[in-house]
């Protein structure tokens, strides 16, 4: 044998390009952008670079902080309200890249609101995030969501509801679980809801949505464990399945490989590494 | 273009070129440090007849796995599932048989005896924890007997476990204290993180090394290697539990130096249990 026989787990360059791999869950600096509000989403995206490259990503989905309290730093918000292009300067340095979404603070719907009808009415963004813990975040029941969830149907947006399922329970008040996003989602029967992470532990999360054909489902925010690819497609089926990469806190090879490696067909792996996110968005 | 090209389109940059410049031609192969055989009680896996599993590290250039199994974490009767754990062994040249011991119990020094190249301890399953004597008793012995003691240090996220088998990770802080006193002991994490603040006190310790299988991030391997040393890092994926391959990527997406990386997925772990 020798080391160049080695394919290190990955397919081809070849054919992971063929599969035009878009990433639904890109976390630079996920939590805080840095107290100049950017440089350290910026050093995140360098960090990622390698993975980027190796997993010959097309494009990736930045969950951005723009000024409404998502942050808990009461300094870099106040500078992201003043000045906004700070919030467009990974765009300007990724632009064939990099696709964006907003962070929502549910706990500031006025704010909230407003954010909703500049980023998304004028521009780059695409849909809104609600994030499962930190300052901005509530459970996806919590009736108080309503108005945001409707604004962002109005603007056509994509939802993007970060849940997990933890064995005791919750660990905080702002966590969602599937069970809960599929309540809401049946609501709204014309809008996607896009359930991130699976629920975590995706066995019961799976179960939680598959019944309710508007939750689609992220890959990504937990270990590579067998399995999880092979039964998302077949209880909920291979297009309501969104490929996120959770880089740089976690690895290519953690969250490529549950589908590449997964015992599903290549028009499956084609779907959830890319062609659901651009169905989704319209492409 | 030609497979072979492809493949190199894949590798660290310059890595290939200075491996075959140097000759490096009769590379044995990589070295899994960190599988399991037979069911996980939970749900069944993808790999878990081991028929699959062998066919998935063979395609992978993995040419020796360092087998322990479920049965060893799940069973009381631990002289029953390694024997039945060596008797699969036997039937794939791959397989190296790690048997399970469970040192806060009576019989295990008859387990030990049994045992060949390495063991494997799941505290956190087996319900003690490395301030145990036991613990401390057995490293002395597994010493004399110049077994590689791999520690599991957990097997799944306890967020994920089922809720009437919740598992803690195993609380490490007792380990440097104990294995001062068993200088010659040679331990193995498994399914470590590599993160918190037990980090600098586990580097200070030179007869540990750990496993790559749970060392998430896009950089996280590159770190315990910065930490550790090369020759204290050694390639595991915990398949099948965990999928294969994501733990291979993630060797290759640490950019490692050449050396290091030959280190990391076979050398290293050569040297630990010579």
């Amino acid at each position: 044998m020798k080391p160049a026989d080695l394919t290190w787990g990955l397919p081809p360059a070849e054919q992971l390009r063929s599969y035009r791999i878009w990433d639904s869950y890109f976390t630079p600096a996920h939590g805080h952008p840095g107290k100049d509000g950017v440089s350290a989403t910026l050093a995140d995206m360098t960090r990622a670079e390698r993975a980027i490259e190796l997993g010959q990503f097309e494009k990736l989905c930045h969950f951005a902080h723009v000024g409404i309290g998502t942050t808990g730093d009461a300094a870099v918000e106040e500078l992201l309200r003043k000045t906004p292009d700070l919030v467009r300067k990974p765009f300007e340095a990724w632009p064939d890249k990099l696709i964006g979404m907003i962070q929502l603070n549910s706990t500031e719907v006025k704010a909230s609101l407003e954010a909703v009808d500049r980023w998304l009415g004028d521009g780059p963004m695409v849909g809104v995030y609600f994030p499962g813990g930190g300052p901005g975040s509530l459970a996806c029941s919590d009736p108080s969501l309503e108005p945001l969830v409707e604004a962002v149907i109005a603007r056509k947006g994509l939802i993007m509801q970060h849940t997990w399922n933890k064995t005791g329970g919750k660990q905080g008040p702002g966590e969602s679980t599937p069970a809960e996003l599929a309540v809401v989602a049946a609501r709204y029967p014309g809008q996607v809801f896009i359930c991130a992470h699976a629920g975590g532990e995706w066995e019961q999360g799976l179960r939680a949505v598959r019944d309710t054909p508007n939750v689609w489902i992220e890959t990504s925010g937990f270990d590579a464990t067998a399995g999880f690819i092979e039964m998302a497609v077949r209880e909920i089926g291979e297009d309501r399945i969104l490929f996120g990469s959770h880089l740089p806190s976690r690895s290519l090879g953690t969250e490529l490989t549950k589908v590449t490696a997964a015992e599903i067909s290549e028009e499956a792996k084609r779907k959830i590494l890319g062609g659901n996110f651009r169905r989704l968005l319209g492409g | 273009m030609k497979r072979r090209d492809l493949l190199k389109g894949t590798l660290a940059a310059g890595s290939i070129a200075a491996l075959e410049a140097r000759g490096e031609n009769d590379f044995p192969g990589i070295l899994d440090t960190n599988v399991n055989l037979f069911h996980w009680p939970f749900r069944r896996l993808p790999l878990d007849e081991t028929e699959k599993l062998v066919a998935k590290l063979r395609s992978l250039g993995i040419t020796k796995a360092f087998a322990g199994s479920f049965e060893g974490v799940f069973h009381r009767d631990l002289s029953a599932a390694n024997a039945r754990l060596a008797g699969e062994c036997a039937r794939f040249p791959e397989l190296v048989p790690v048997a399970s011991i469970n040192p806060s119990k009576s019989g295990w020094h008859r387990d030990l005896n049994a045992a060949k190249t390495a063991i494997r301890l799941h505290p956190a399953y087996h319900g003690y924890g490395l301030d145990h004597p036991g613990f401390a008793d057995l490293l002395s012995a597994a010493a004399e007997r110049g077994l590689l003691v791999q520690l599991a240090v957990a097997l799944e996220d306890p967020r994920t476990q089922p809720d009437l088998m919740r598992v803690a990770e195993v609380d490490l802080s007792p380990l440097p204290a104990v294995m001062v006193k068993a200088p010659k002991a040679k331990v193995q994490l498994l399914n470590w993180k590599g993160r918190g603040t037990v980090t600098n006190t586990l580097r200070d310790l030179p007869n540990l090394s750990v496993d790559t299988a749970l060392a998430d991030g896009t950089d996280a391997v590159a770190t315990l290697v910065k930490t550790f040393g090369p020759e204290r890092v050694l390639f595991g994926t915990h398949a099948p539990f965990l999928i294969p391959e994501a733990a291979l990527v993630r060797v290759h997406e640490a950019n490692l130096a050449e050396g290091d990386l030959l280190a990391v997925i076979r050398k290293s772990a050569d040297h630990w249990l010579a």
